[in-house]
């Protein structure tokens, strides 16, 4: 799938509960409901998609976000939502290993079916572990490890209070504008190259 | 309830009769009813029994999703491939499935059966010892089994003992044929192994025994009711007045939202691969699904009658609407595009040579009714409509189209690639219904609600229920003085479901029902083209009663293009 108004897509992928839905609702509308809203209730189904224009460097780019649900049926589903994207945030909860785990399967996902998929290691709710740094369960020399292999960087957020939210999305949308200036050097270049193939017109031209 | 209706039946004069009356419809004209059907028409409750319950109807259903991707094939659409592509992720996933069970250490399911093993090994020797354990029970050698293999901890026969559990009216269950516990109503399910097993026990005893099947026990005021279907077993328990058929037909729903959220073909090879496979697992984060459901039961007379409401709205705005929807989303493979609000139907298009089962738009209306999340973003969710196609999912591209997220914009394709064609449209029909004043007009009438019994003005008429049966939609008024409290309006649908009940027993199908109750008068009418529910001041004779009915299906076809979607628009 790839939008037509959308300049990057960018896919969130975590367990269940691991916090994407207050990530994104944190960056798109600013706001944080995880406290008032008893998690069952707003559970996502499927995958919601949101998108918001940025402006970097005078360029306005639009990120078109899919949160995925993280229920694990809607696992044979998630490629659909992945396809495409440039960059993925995988988030996993730092106050719970198992979705660390979880967090190494889609990464193992994203490198055998998606490899030009930009990935963004992200532990949620910091928040929790500032008030007491006992309920981390997410060592992060482990994150900094898996970050290197994945060739991406390691965020630790918080939904609540917005910690390094922006600094993901901003990070991810210079990430595209670079590679596009490269890219246009590139196509440049092949107009260059071009030039050798008018020759093949020219038998045409004789008949 | 139950006691009340009883005691209303020992001095009551119920007259019931089978032609009788001949010129008690004054006029052919039946209203709500129209050749141009928008809904299955269904009589899904005359054909609920136990007999054809096996799959029948979902077999012969299963494939409209796949003749419709053929179709897409046929046109050369290179996006078949993709699909393919995902047929081959579904397998590829059901084997990584596998390996997940003993991979991970599932934290969500502390299970009691389960010890906290990763093993599978282990897991399924645990599990054969709780079935043999059931196996010994259903034997009968009681006294040889441990006290402790069947009770794990005392906690949990506490809370089962418990008053607050025990004087619920109504408990259902889903649970595997290998007896584990997969959805209870009350109380988590992790409690209840123990009495879930003895349920599994009771069936699968009448099914090794006799070669038969436990259809229903009755104990006092409990009625027990059991439905077994691939490989799954669903329990009603009801001291409310619900009939053995009525709670059939609830376990039925049950059984079609857990079809709706797995579908059928993946739902079988879970079971095909894993007897004891732990179904809350792939179910996880849908039981609000079944909660909110159990709870549109008690509230939603559309369900009993296995039809649907329609949201009163002058036909004029209605067509403006259909049409929008029509111009707008005139996308390939898009098969029903519909707007819900408060669980009311204001506009269906669909697809040539496809309709919408009510069954299926009542689990359409649930999904939405269960989730808060669809109010923050646009969505695009898979969802399988049992009665549609039991056997794939079809995709569903959800969004409100107010701010205040009361009218739901449903757009379902085939194409799973569809979404963002499909976001456009919905801009487009959003921006169409804003200029034309709809969504105001949608607005205007949700505030008003339905309509109140006195613009009926027939005198000693409390409520009714109508249901057209050629459309499947039905109408009533809301609900007044004397049902405004919610005990007043639980004993209203208990009314309902003994009056339903009665006329459409099997064993004895009535025509018509003239009931004299302790506090009310109910009248039960069905023929060809209608179901009519009446119900009156307790002092009106069975004359007025017929008298008031005429009158008032008159008033009903006065107001059938406000109140019914007689003309149904296409693709």
């Amino acid at each position: 799938m790839s939008g037509g108004k959308v300049d990057i897509k960018v896919v969130l992928l975590g367990k269940s509960y691991a916090g994407k839905t207050s990530l994104v609702e944190r960056y798109i509308h600013n706001r944080f409901i995880g406290d008032t809203v008893p998690y069952q209730n707003v559970i996502t189904i499927g995958a919601a998609f949101g998108a918001k224009t940025v402006v970097i460097n005078n360029k306005s780019v639009v990120i078109g976000i899919w949160d995925t649900a993280g229920s694990e049926r809607y696992e044979a589903m998630s490629r659909i939502y992945y396809r495409g994207a440039k960059a993925a945030i995988v988030c996993y909860d730092l106050t719970d290993k198992s979705s660390f785990d979880r967090a190494r399967f889609w990464i193992g996902e994203l490198q055998k079916h998606e490899e030009g998929c930009q990935i963004h290691l992200c532990g949620t709710k910091y928040d929790l572990i500032e008030g007491n740094p006992d309920l981390r369960r997410i060592d992060e020399k482990e994150t900094k490890a898996l970050a290197i292999d994945v060739r991406g960087d390691v965020y630790e957020t918080s939904s609540k209070t917005g910690k390094d939210i922006d600094k993901i999305f901003v990070k991810i949308a210079s990430d595209y504008l670079n590679s596009k200036r490269e890219t246009l050097e590139e196509e440049t270049s092949d107009i260059i190259k071009l030039h050798p193939s008018k020759k093949h017109f020219c038998p045409a031209c004789r008949s | 309830m139950a006691s009340e209706i009883k005691e209303a039946d020992h001095r009551a004069s119920t007259s019931d009769s089978e032609a009788g009356n001949v010129d008690l419809l004054e006029t052919n004209d039946i209203p709500g009813n129209s050749d141009n059907t928008l809904l299955v028409v269904s009589d899904s409750y005359a054909d609920l029994n136990y007999v054809d319950i096996n799959d029948s109807d979902i077999k012969s259903h299963r494939g409209t999703i796949n003749a419709l991707v053929k179709k897409k094939a046929k046109r050369g659409n290179s996006v078949t491939t993709a699909d393919d592509g995902i047929a081959a992720d579904a397998n590829e996933n059901n084997g990584r499935d596998d390996e997940d069970v003993s991979e991970h250490i599932d934290n969500t399911s502390g299970n009691n059966v389960e010890n906290d093993s990763s093993e599978v090994s282990v897991d399924d020797s645990q599990d054969d010892c709780l079935e043999q354990n059931l196996a010994d029970l259903s034997l009968q050698e009681t006294e040889d089994i441990p006290v402790s293999h069947l009770i794990r901890s005392t906690s949990d026969s506490d809370y089962v003992n418990s008053l607050e559990w025990k004087q619920q009216r109504k408990h259902i269950f889903i649970l595997s044929d290998s007896g584990k516990p997969i959805y209870s109503r009350h109380g988590s399910e992790d409690k209840l192994v123990t009495i879930m097993g003895v349920m599994q026990a009771l069936v699968s005893f009448v099914q090794d025994s006799e070669k038969d099947n436990l259809r229903s026990i009755v104990a006092g005021d409990h009625k027990f009711v059991f439905m077994t279907r691939d490989h799954l077993t669903f329990v009603g328990i009801s001291r409310g007045g619900e009939s053995t058929q009525q709670l059939l037909l609830q376990l039925t729903y049950m059984y079609n939202q857990v079809i709706s959220v797995l579908t059928h073909t993946t739902l079988t090879r879970i079971f095909k691969q894993h007897r004891n496979y732990d179904l809350r697992r792939p179910l996880s984060g849908a039981e609000k699904f079944f909660d909110n459901l159990l709870n549109l039961m008690d509230v939603e007379p559309g369900l009993l009658l296995t039809s649907v409401r329609c949201l009163p709205l002058d036909s004029s705005v209605r067509e403006v609407i259909s049409q929008t929807i029509l111009q707008h989303a005139k996308v390939k493979d898009l098969v029903f595009a519909l707007i819900i609000a408060q669980n009311q139907l204001v506009a269906l298009v669909r697809m040539k040579r496809y309709h919408l089962h009510p069954m299926d738009l009542h689990l359409i209306i649930n999904l939405i009714n269960a989730s808060e999340s669809f109010k923050t973003a646009e969505s695009w969710t898979p969802i399988c409509l049992p009665k549609f196609d039991a056997g794939g999912f079809l995709q569903a591209h959800v969004s409100y189209l107010d701010e205040e997220c009361q009218s739901c914009l449903l757009l379902l394709s085939v194409d799973i690639e569809a979404f963002y064609i499909l976001s456009e449209c919905k801009s487009r029909i959003k921006e169409r219904l804003i200029r034309y004043n709809a969504l105001e007009a949608i607005n205007a009438s949700l505030k008003k609600r339905s309509y109140s019994i006195q613009a009926c003005s027939i005198t000693d008429l409390r409520h009714f229920l109508y249901k057209a049966r050629s459309t499947a939609q039905y109408t009533s008024p809301e609900f007044e003085t004397p049902y405004h409290t919610k005990e007043e309006q639980e004993r209203l649908f208990s009314l309902y479901y003994y009056l339903h009940d009665r006329i459409h027993t099997s064993g004895r199908p009535l025509k018509i029902l003239f009931h004299v109750g302790q506090y009310e008068t109910l009248l039960g009418w069905v023929t060809q083209g209608f179901e009519l529910y009446a119900v009156f001041g307790p002092l009106v004779t069975k004359m007025t009663a017929i008298h008031a009915v005429n009158k008032l299906l008159r008033w009903i076809k006065r107001e059938e293009d406000r109140l019914f979607i007689l003309s149904s628009a296409t693709f």
